[in-house]
């Protein structure tokens, strides 16, 4: 046996090899994917996807408003001064206060009448009560225009004396109800733009409830009583989407007396003024407010809410279409890897790449990184094009912030990645691309179609979107919940259990969890 | 850093099955080092060892000293064919080789360079899936080649090639031993390493059987003997017998010779004015030798088809390897 | 037909890890029927709830198991070339199709069985405690009543349609996993269009020819008359769907080279 006999000197290669390091495995991975056209097509035909259902809804949306007898293309929502749209309706008795002042009055009594489901179809079924946020008090408001600035103090139906200013503030005082034997003092200071809300219990010991500062508040403002009663919600369960909710007419009564201004010009007579009322199809108004004066006792009456609103059309309506989209990332980015092992490539690449935990993170990288590109491009047309088709089709789109827009859109993006790199990791689990994409599917996409279109009650699609991974789609709601505005708070109508960023973390948790152990699993098992 | 692949004491158990048991040879540079033994002896097992997809139970596969997932710049040390059907249908030939340099900090110039080299031309640019075996086994060498590594490892590198592909192939290895390069070919064939390896492993049952230089195995199987072509032949046997010589007749005009060289039968036979037409030292084909040599080693041969990973050292057997376990 | 049949068993049976799908399927639509009977509530004031409905809500889950295995039926053939061994032993195409959906339709049919069965158990063991009590107008579910027997087995016949369609799908799109992207893009689709659009008449129309929302209504008890279409007319609905994707694939798998 010889092993001395060879002659040739040991093989020297004059190729200079580049730097080892992660970017260049994230660049081989990124060849790889950009060289297979159908992965490049279908992760376009995602964003495509999102796209063409989002402008197909925009389109499709109609809405025409009527006042009186005549429909008209629908006014624009009033917006408050934080630039949210709002509902300003409620009724007024005001004088005019020009520099310091305030006013102070006791309510005795909130009575009202709220109707109920028709228990005979097309009767109207009226019956006494008030709604929980029905309200009633003394306010200073800028002038008589919806959405103008304003600051309050009021008694509500079951949520005690609350301080409210410019729509979307509320501090709470004094829990309890008032009534003849329990009446609520409430005093409204203005000192330059500083407004301080007081109660009392018997007009001597007064507990101040908030100071708020109105800025740009002018010399010459409103002050005096109001009342508004927002309408009573019923929900029912069934029907094609699983749950519907209908608000009903309410309208709330209250009594004032003792009232007693400071600052205002001592004579002149009260004015009055019904904010937001709307003309019925008879061409009058539409649920009127009102007011009983007698003898230095004021009965006010008030139909609406002064409170931001919710329930229309918002920036990710037209963005419904996205769960499609992401069946598409699904498929791709279970592809990208599972396409590995069905044909034994694995073990070229990591025979290009021996350090195995970096195999799945570069890959993680770039099909995150296409994903989001397509997930950005989508949000980035469907969010802009959409509401603007909507507006034209005379739908009302509740305007939210540009940083909010901007996050909507980039929040998606960051869902189709981060949806790209968990259907990712659960192809390296599996192994299997059918199991990875029917598990991802289960995963992702099952739970928020069952919470916001099936049977399911809503408590039960709350606690699906907080624990699966669908609780990502959180990301996309703009408008947040106020606790001060009672609305059908469900998925099925746009509203999250979770935070949005608190939502899209639950996705990213179960990505980078998968993703761990997929290189354990890679790193301990034979390729 | 000597350019070698050093494999000892390499175990590894699949369930069951003993794949390797006490696996241990070195290949050192300048010569092609066949890989030889029946299916299912633990080539393939030992190849995936060396480049770091499994993990032996016990022993070490070492590259240029180092285990092969230490290495920074992997391609640019070992270059490795192990299962020609890995591609990607969808991706052309050359994009394959290109996310390969992508990942080794090489450039497409380099891919070009490696798409000359195995003549694969244009069809680089078409889609892999439509390859025939013969050219998914170029684009599986010019991927080996790629970072220009100074060892080389090709698992059953001839399979599916058309003879013209063969004796490319044959001066494909010869070359780059040639360049001082270690070369590492697995075959269960041997008359496909014929005039291309200068170093037999052989291997049964996940051992190393012989470990030996292909002239001195051909040599022993030879065993010095000499033929002649005579029409005399009583006479010839008479001269030779008298010099010492064992020979049988082996034809009506042929004989054996042992004990004798050429020369000297030649020499023998014109000096006592015997007639011949020709002489000839006899020289065993490598695949006489192999069964030569493994003919003693009946029991593995007999037991081979046992293995249950028979079928880990075709292609793309993924299916049949997952059985296994 | 009875041997192509039997190969097709022992393949399902031996190759495409039926037998863990399978056990998924029950699973996975017992485990979600269960947490949806867990999670509802019912207020001693008395709830609209579809209570047979809610406690099979499992089955749009097990839904998506069941067209993975249907599509690993059929596509796990192209992914390792079987397809060719397959064709050569039965060369009758048309017959290969029919012959795997015999035996999909029967595993399923098991398989469903024991789902919803085991669905329509927890939920009747579950909801009396979250007040779904005869005093609030749910008797405990029971396959007795004609309605809930109705959705039960009605959704045992989903679920086998939801098979065959994906078989058809698989034969028609070849690649395995492309196939299940697109089985389940169908199936969820239809939901999310339903909500997409607002004008009602549009929506009903999009309910009656959804596979899913359609093939589902065969669950429904309560509210039937505000219901785009019948139960029955429901599972037609996906019925066609299903023998048109069975069509396309049966066309396909002839037309097409292996």
């Amino acid at each position: 046996m010889s092993t001395g006999t060879d002659t040739a000197a040991p093989y020297r290669s004059p190729l200079r090899a580049g730097r080892d390091g992660f970017a260049r495995l994230l660049r081989a991975e990124w060849t790889k994917f950009r060289t297979v056209r159908g992965w490049v097509l279908a992760m376009g035909a995602a964003a495509l996807v999102t796209v063409l259902l989002g402008v197909l809804l925009a389109t499709g949306m109609r809405t025409v408003c009527s006042n009186g007898p005549v429909e008209i293309r629908c006014p624009a929502l009033p917006t408050g001064p934080g630039g949210e749209a709002v509902d300003d309706k409620f009724y007024f008795v005001y004088r005019q206060l020009t520099g310091d002042g305030s006013i102070t009055a006791r309510v005795t009594s909130m009575a009202g009448q709220i109707r109920l489901p028709d228990a005979v179809p097309g009767v109207r079924n009226v019956v006494p009560g008030v709604v929980p946020w029905a309200k009633a008090g003394v306010m200073v408001k800028e002038s008589g225009e919806q959405g103008s600035p304003y600051a309050a103090v009021m008694v509500t139906g079951e949520h005690g004396v609350r301080m409210q200013h410019d729509f979307t503030h509320d501090t709470a005082g004094r829990p309890g109800k008032v009534s003849e034997r329990s009446p609520r003092w409430l005093r409204l200071t203005r000192t330059g733009e500083t407004l301080t809300g007081y109660e009392s219990a018997d007009g001597v010991t007064w507990a101040a409830v908030g100071t708020v500062r109105l800025a740009g508040l002018p010399d010459t403002v409103r002050i005096g009583m109001f009342a508004a009663s927002p309408g009573h919600l019923t929900v029912t369960q069934g029907g094609i989407s699983g749950s519907s909710s209908a608000m009903r007419f309410a309208e709330v009564t209250a009594v004032f007396d003792r009232v007693g201004l400071e600052g205002t010009a001592p004579a002149g007579a009260w004015s009055r003024q019904d904010v937001g009322v709307t003309l019925g199809p008879d061409g009058l108004p539409h649920h009127p407010g009102g007011l009983v004066e007698s003898g230095g006792t004021f009965t006010v009456t008030g139909v609406g809410d002064i409170a931001p609103r919710l329930g229309d059309a918002v920036v990710e309506t037209p963005l419904t279409g996205v769960a499609i989209g992401l069946i598409a990332v699904i498929v791709v980015a279970v592809t990208f890897m599972t396409a590995e092992y069905r044909r034994g490539l694995i073990r070229t690449t990591l025979l290009a790449s021996p350090r195995r935990g970096r195999v799945p993170a570069a890959k993680a990288v770039v099909i995150g990184a296409a994903a989001f590109a397509a997930g950005l491009v989508a949000a980035g047309v469907t969010v802009p094009l959409g509401t603007r088709l909507l507006r034209e089709g005379g739908t009302p789109v509740l305007p939210v912030s540009a940083l909010t827009e901007l996050r909507v859109i980039v929040g998606c993006a960051a869902m189709f990645a981060a949806t790209a790199v968990f259907a990712l990791a659960l192809g390296a689990l599996f192994r299997r691309g059918v199991a990875a994409v029917a598990a991802a599917v289960v995963m992702i996409i099952l739970p928020h179609i069952l919470a916001t279109a099936s049977v399911l009650p809503v408590d039960a699609a709350q606690w699906l979107l907080r624990v699966t991974p669908a609780a990502a789609f959180a990301i996309l709601q703009s408008v947040p919940e106020y606790p001060q505005v009672i609305h059908h708070y469900a998925p099925a109508a746009g509203f999250y259990p979770l935070a949005p960023w608190a939502g899209l973390a639950v996705l990213c948790g179960y990505a980078v969890l998968a993703l761990g152990l997929a290189v354990f699993l890679l790193r301990r098992r034979d390729a | 850093m000597e350019a070698t692949i050093e494999v000892a004491g390499l175990r590894k158990r699949f369930g069951r099955v003993l794949a390797l048991d006490g696996m241990s040879f070195t290949v050192t540079p300048g010569r092609v080092t066949g890989f030889v033994g029946p299916n299912g002896a633990g080539k393939s097992t030992t190849m995936r060892v060396i480049a770091g997809l499994d993990a032996p139970d016990e022993g070490s596969a070492l590259v240029g000293g180092r285990p092969y997932r230490s290495l920074r710049n992997p391609l640019g040390h070992l270059g490795a064919l192990l299962d020609a059907g890995a591609l990607q249908p969808g991706r052309t030939g050359r994009d394959h080789l290109l996310w390969l340099a992508h990942s080794q900090g090489l450039t497409a110039r380099r891919v070009g360079e490696v798409v000359e080299l195995v003549g694969l031309g244009s069809a680089a640019r078409r889609r892999a899936g439509g390859y025939s075996l013969g050219m998914r086994q170029r684009l599986g060498v010019a991927a080996a080649l790629l970072g220009d590594p100074p060892v080389l490892m090709l698992d059953e590198p001839f399979n599916g090639l058309d003879p013209e592909g063969i004796v490319w192939m044959r001066g494909l290895l010869r070359s780059l031993a040639a360049e001082g390069r270690a070369v590492l070919v697995s075959s269960h064939l041997m008359g496909e390493l014929q005039d291309t390896a200068g170093h037999l492993v052989v291997v049964g049952r996940g051992r190393v059987v012989a470990d030996t230089a292909v002239e001195d195995l051909i040599a022993a199987a030879s065993g010095g003997r000499v033929e002649v072509r005579t029409a005399g032949r009583p006479e010839a046997m008479a001269a030779l017998a008298s010099a010492g010589a064992t020979v049988a007749a082996t034809g009506r005009d042929t004989l054996v010779v042992s004990g004798l060289a050429a020369e000297r039968v030649v020499a023998l036979l014109t000096a006592e004015a015997v007639p011949f037409s020709e002489v000839t030292t006899y020289r065993a084909t490598l695949e006489a030798a192999y069964m030569d040599l493994t003919r003693d080693a009946v029991e593995f041969r007999a037991e081979a088809g046992a293995f249950a990973d028979d079928a880990r050292a075709s292609t793309g057997a993924v299916a049949g390897r997952e059985a296994a376990r | 037909m009875r041997g192509q049949t039997h190969a097709e068993w022992t393949k399902l049976r031996t190759g495409t890890g039926a037998g863990p799908l399978l056990l998924a399927v029950v699973a996975l639509t017992a485990a979600v029927s269960a947490a949806a009977a867990a999670a509802a509530t019912c207020p001693a004031a008395g709830c609209s709830h579809d209570v047979p409905r809610l406690g099979l809500i499992g089955v749009q889950a097990g839904q998506a198991v069941v067209a993975a295995l249907a599509v690993l039926a059929m596509g796990g053939e192209y992914g390792t070339g079987m397809i060719r061994t397959t064709l050569t032993a039965m060369p009758r195409r048309g017959a290969v199709l029919a012959a795997k959906a015999i035996v999909l339709t029967g595993v399923t049919l098991v398989a469903g069985t024991v789902a919803v069965l085991a669905s329509v158990l927890a939920a009747r063991l579950i909801l009396p405690g979250n007040g779904f009590t005869p005093e609030s107008g749910h008797p405990p579910l029971s396959l007795a009543d004609g309605p809930t027997l109705r959705a039960a087995a009605g959704s045992v016949l989903y679920l086998v349609l939801i098979a065959l369609f994906s078989l058809g799908v698989a034969a028609a799109v070849r690649d395995t996993v492309t196939a299940a992207g697109v089985v389940l893009g169908v199936l969820y689709l239809s939901p999310i269009l339903v909500r997409l659009v607002q004008d009602p008449d549009a929506q009903r129309f999009l309910y009656r020819i959804s596979p899913m929302d359609a093939g589902l209504t065969v669950q429904a008890t309560t509210g039937l008359a505000d219901l785009p279409l019948g139960p029955w007319a429901g599972l037609g609905v996906l019925a066609a769907w299903t023998a048109a994707a069975l069509l396309a694939g049966g066309l396909l798998l002839r037309l097409r080279d292996a």
